[in-house]
């Protein structure tokens, strides 16, 4: 029955269908939005986007207080004073922040990453002012109520021990741990006997210290008239007043000198969850774009090298995948599959193969190029949704970037040669000296990993 | 208190006076030979557009003892068609700059590429080449059934918590096999898929009759017309199956389910109630009475439970939870609750405080201010439904497949702005007592164990 059907859809196909894809149209310039900067006398940068999409607007604020800030005398105080600042100001309690935000369409959220503390908040756009007001408010004004802070410090230490079940959240704490070391990027979440130690004063004078208008940048993306909400912009967040920030401290990234392997058991698990990464540099250097562009060839893209290898070709894994993160003081370049665990140490022999591939060959042109075009179609793509587009700015404030970011993208992903990619996977693609963390069932996979190097058993 | 009650009465005035934006989507809608749904929505805010083919088959009625099998067939999708190699789908989109993905759905499978403009005719060359011409094989499936065990696992079996709240959480509210089968697949029926099903299922339900074609995005409608026309018009259509009757009787009797969990530190909570049609006169109402049960860290739910009993850690929820939004789905629905709480307390304590909150409903109905911010929040989120050319497709293709009307996306919000407290309250009545409701413990294994 099947038979004869394939055939005539097969006859109908030979007849109509085109048998090579249409060539694409020739792109076209890039028409970035207009990005207008300023500085209040405060000190704070103030960086304004008109994007007419939907009425509605998106602002982030970034506060330079990342989580791992204090983090050796106080771990924990930069996510709690984040997170309990949104629950109250000097003039509106939770609820009532609540409340406003719901009447505007709006939303406001506090999160604390490794470089920052950032309020993104969005509403319609005919109530700009207002969310302005609730953002200044919750930023300059935080009260730290006694009942808040219990509450969350006690949610706080939950929510870390629902996260302990997560296969991937264990990896990727014991990877950063592993590259990082003592720099405050090595510090994910506090131990619960630390949560306890942080006291509502020490949120405040966390705040009091950093939530200061001369170490912030706020992006506003959206649907609005630049002038009128420069206007808006100057009466919330004018009077915030600049304070001297505390000098920073120095910081030493440790010296990798060989491969380690890092296993935390985990029976009963039906997968291992693999990681491999690397310490890479920050995201200013100007080895970014041939990075990023490498990343993709290697496991940035869908037809990447490893997804081709250990998913379409092996079967090994649904979602391989690698990221180039780049921060403000530094960056790592991960790789990572969950398998199923009798292909633990298949998985991992490919994984360092793909990596070391790259060091030794150079890729082909034509992968290249389509990693080209795919890299900077995907900046294009950004600029579909609000916060996206706010996201990517805000990077350029927090990490420092040159402010022709998006201008000069296209040109110097273009100009990338392989023999750029080359250099790029030979710095950074360091097999040898690279962090595996391995999450699985130990008893089940031990002999898979053995032969890759020592293995440390973490806690 | 002056001040704060100053405060109130600004933010309502200033909500009901708010000028609404009324949503103007443009829509060219017409229906090819084979049958093909073709709809062209231009937005130029950004230099993209989105190719997306949207086929009327789901997993809610993938075939009787194949669980999992609909998803499994998406992948196969990518494994290639008669001009297009294996994987080579994702190959030609991104050397065009663009993001591509596929997915299963209740009641739809998708699959949909966003690119820069220019690439937009390489995009339907794709669609048209995999919509005429599956071309598979038997190393291919045995490929992607190792990825899609993988999948499983990943996201389900090596999971705390197992995504309950919408794998099982279906499984048990629902009586209707196509309602309560196990959506993902259990990993033996997805081994034991066969190359000549995967045929079948091709030439059963991919065909031009039973799709919508949607572009969004930078376009030009009539160019874009003519390029359909030469990509699509020579696919032949087939006869559809009739679609099987996926009506879920009526639940007369409260459902308590109890599960152990071994890898999970905390317990848990996931809860649905059955909903009126979504075409019916209390759709919207049911809604918003969503929005003001657990729209957000203000609502009555979170309120209750996070902030004043302090027996939650979080609190989620909504329609077609995990799986989509309010309208990209044609069938019975659940809306769906789902939260973490501490250990020392008990699914009790969480669905008497649930129940005490919608007695105040049913009988009080709810306030002007939460009606009023209900349907200010609702806008709100639809605007960000509309805002990508993705996110559009997606509303477009839905009421193109379910309606054979995309136009609908302009007439949503009227009919959620007449919405009124007592049809909220009517709402609460009819469909949030606790016997239409089935809930799910799911606690650590070895806690239990102790």
């Amino acid at each position: 029955m099947i038979k004869p059907v394939i055939l005539c859809t097969l006859l109908t196909t030979s007849v109509f269908a085109q048998a090579t894809p249409p060539p694409p149209a020739p792109p076209r310039p890039i028409n970035w939005p207009a990005i207008s900067e300023s500085k209040l006398d405060n000190g704070l940068t103030v960086v304004l986007v008109p994007l007419h999409n939907v009425p509605k607007i998106t602002a982030v604020l970034s506060l330079l207080a990342g989580r791992g800030t204090a983090y050796k005398t106080q771990p924990g105080v930069a996510q709690l004073a984040g997170r309990v600042a949104n629950e109250g100001t000097s003039t509106r309690t939770s609820l009532q922040i609540k409340q406003e935000l719901r009447s505007i369409g709006g939303s406001l959220t506090v999160g604390v990453d490794n470089d920052a503390t950032t309020l993104s908040a969005s509403s319609l756009s005919d109530s700009a002012p207002k969310l302005l007001d609730i953002i200044s408010d919750v930023a300059r004004h935080p009260a730290y109520p006694k009942s808040e802070v219990v509450l969350a410090k006690t949610n706080f230490a939950q929510e870390i021990e629902e996260e302990r079940s997560s296969p991937d959240f264990l990896a990727q704490e014991q990877l950063d741990k592993a590259l990082f070391g003592g720099h405050p990027y090595g510090f994910t979440v506090p131990a619960p006997a630390a949560i306890r130690n942080v006291t509502r004063d020490s949120l405040k004078t966390f705040a009091a210290t950093y939530y200061v208008p001369n170490n912030a940048a706020l992006v506003i993306v959206g649907d609005f008239n630049v002038a009128t909400m420069r206007a808006e912009v100057a009466k919330a967040f004018g009077s915030w007043k600049r304070v001297a920030l505390p000098p920073a401290p120095k910081l030493v990234l440790p010296v990798r000198d060989k491969r380690q392997i890092y296993v935390i058991d985990r029976p009963g698990s039906v997968q291992s969850t693999i990681l491999i990464g690397a310490p890479a540099p920050p995201r200013r250097s100007p080895d970014y774009i041939p990075l990023r562009t490498t990343n993709m060839i290697y496991g940035g893209a869908f037809y990447s090298r490893l997804t081709r290898n250990i998913r379409e070709s092996k079967g090994y894994t649904y979602s391989p995948f690698s990221t180039a993160d780049l921060r403000r003081a530094a960056g790592t370049f991960t790789a990572g599959a969950s398998v199923r665990n009798e292909v633990t140490g298949p998985t991992i022999l490919e994984m360092l193969y793909e990596l070391d591939r790259m060091r030794v060959e150079p890729v082909t042109a034509e992968e290249l190029q389509s990693a080209k075009t795919y890299s900077i179609g995907g900046m294009e793509l950004e600029l579909e949704s609000q916060s996206s587009l706010a996201s990517r700015i805000s990077t350029i404030y927090v990490d420092e970037l040159s402010r022709d970011f998006l201008q000069t993208f296209r040109d110097k992903v273009a100009a990338l040669t392989p023999a750029d990619v080359q250099r790029s996977a030979s710095k950074y693609f360091d097999t040898y000296r690279s962090a595996i963390v391995v999450v699985g069932d130990y008893k089940q996979i031990k002999d898979q990993i053995a032969p890759f190097g020592d293995v440390k058993l973490v806690k | 208190m002056k001040n704060v009650r100053l405060w109130l009465a600004v933010s309502l005035f200033a909500a009901a006076h708010a000028h609404a934006a009324a949503v103007n989507v443009p829509v060219v809608y017409d229906k090819m030979p084979n049958g093909l749904k073709v709809v062209i929505s231009e937005a130029h805010a950004a230099p993209t557009v989105t190719v997306a083919v949207y086929y009327g088959i789901g997993f809610r009625v993938e075939p009787k003892g194949q669980t999992g099998f609909a998803h499994l067939f998406e992948h196969m999708m990518f494994q290639g068609s008669e001009h297009v190699k294996k994987f080579e789908h994702a190959k030609i989109v991104e050397a065009n700059g663009g993001n591509l993905n596929g997915s299963t759905r209740l009641d739809y499978t998708n699959y949909y590429e966003t690119l820069p403009a220019e690439g937009l005719e390489t995009a339907l060359w794709l669609e048209a080449d995999r919509m005429r011409s599956l071309d598979v094989s038997a190393d291919n499936l045995k490929n992607q059934q190792n990825v899609v065990s993988e999948e499983v696992r990943a996201n389900v079996l090596n999971q705390p918590y197992g995504a309950f709240e919408w794998l099982d959480l279906w499984q048990n509210a629902n009586q209707n096999w196509f309602n309560a089968h196990n959506f993902y697949g259990d990993l033996h029926d997805i081994d034991a898929a066969k190359i000549d099903d995967v045929r079948t299922f091709f030439k059963t339900y991919y065909a031009p009759n039973n799709a919508v074609l949607t572009i969004v995005g930078d376009v030009d409608p009539a160019a874009v017309r003519k390029l359909v026309d030469k990509y699509f018009a020579s696919i032949p259509q087939q006869s559809i199956p009739k679609r099987p009757d996926v009506g879920e009787p009526l639940q007369t009797k409260e459902k308590r389910i109890n599960q152990t969990d071994k890898l999970a530190n905390l317990p848990a909570l996931a809860f649905g109630y059955h909903l009126p049609d979504q075409q019916s006169a209390d759709y919207a109402a049911a809604v918003l009475l969503d929005f003001i049960l657990q729209g957000d860290d203000s609502s009555r739910f979170y309120q209750r439970l996070v902030k004043e009993k302090q027996t939650s850690i979080d609190w989620g929820g909504g329609i077609n939870y995990e799986l989509g939004n309010e309208f990209d789905y044609d069938g019975p629905m659940l809306m769906v609750s789902r939260t973490t709480y501490k250990p020392g307390h008990t699914a009790d304590e969480i669905l008497h405080e649930v129940d005490a909150i919608v007695s105040d409903l049913q009988q009080h109905g709810p306030t002007a201010r939460e009606v009023a911010d209900a349907k200010v929040r609702f806008r709100s989120s639809f605007y960000d439904s509309l805002e990508t050319t993705g996110g559009k497709a997606n509303l477009l293709a839905s009421f193109a497949l379910f309606r054979d009307d995309p136009s609908q996306i302009n007439k949503v919000l009227p009919i959620f702005d007449a919405v009124t407290a007592a049809q909220i309250q009517s709402a609460a009545q009819k469909y949030f007592g606790a016997s239409n409701r089935t809930s799910i413990d799911r606690v650590p294994a070895a806690k239990e164990a102790k």
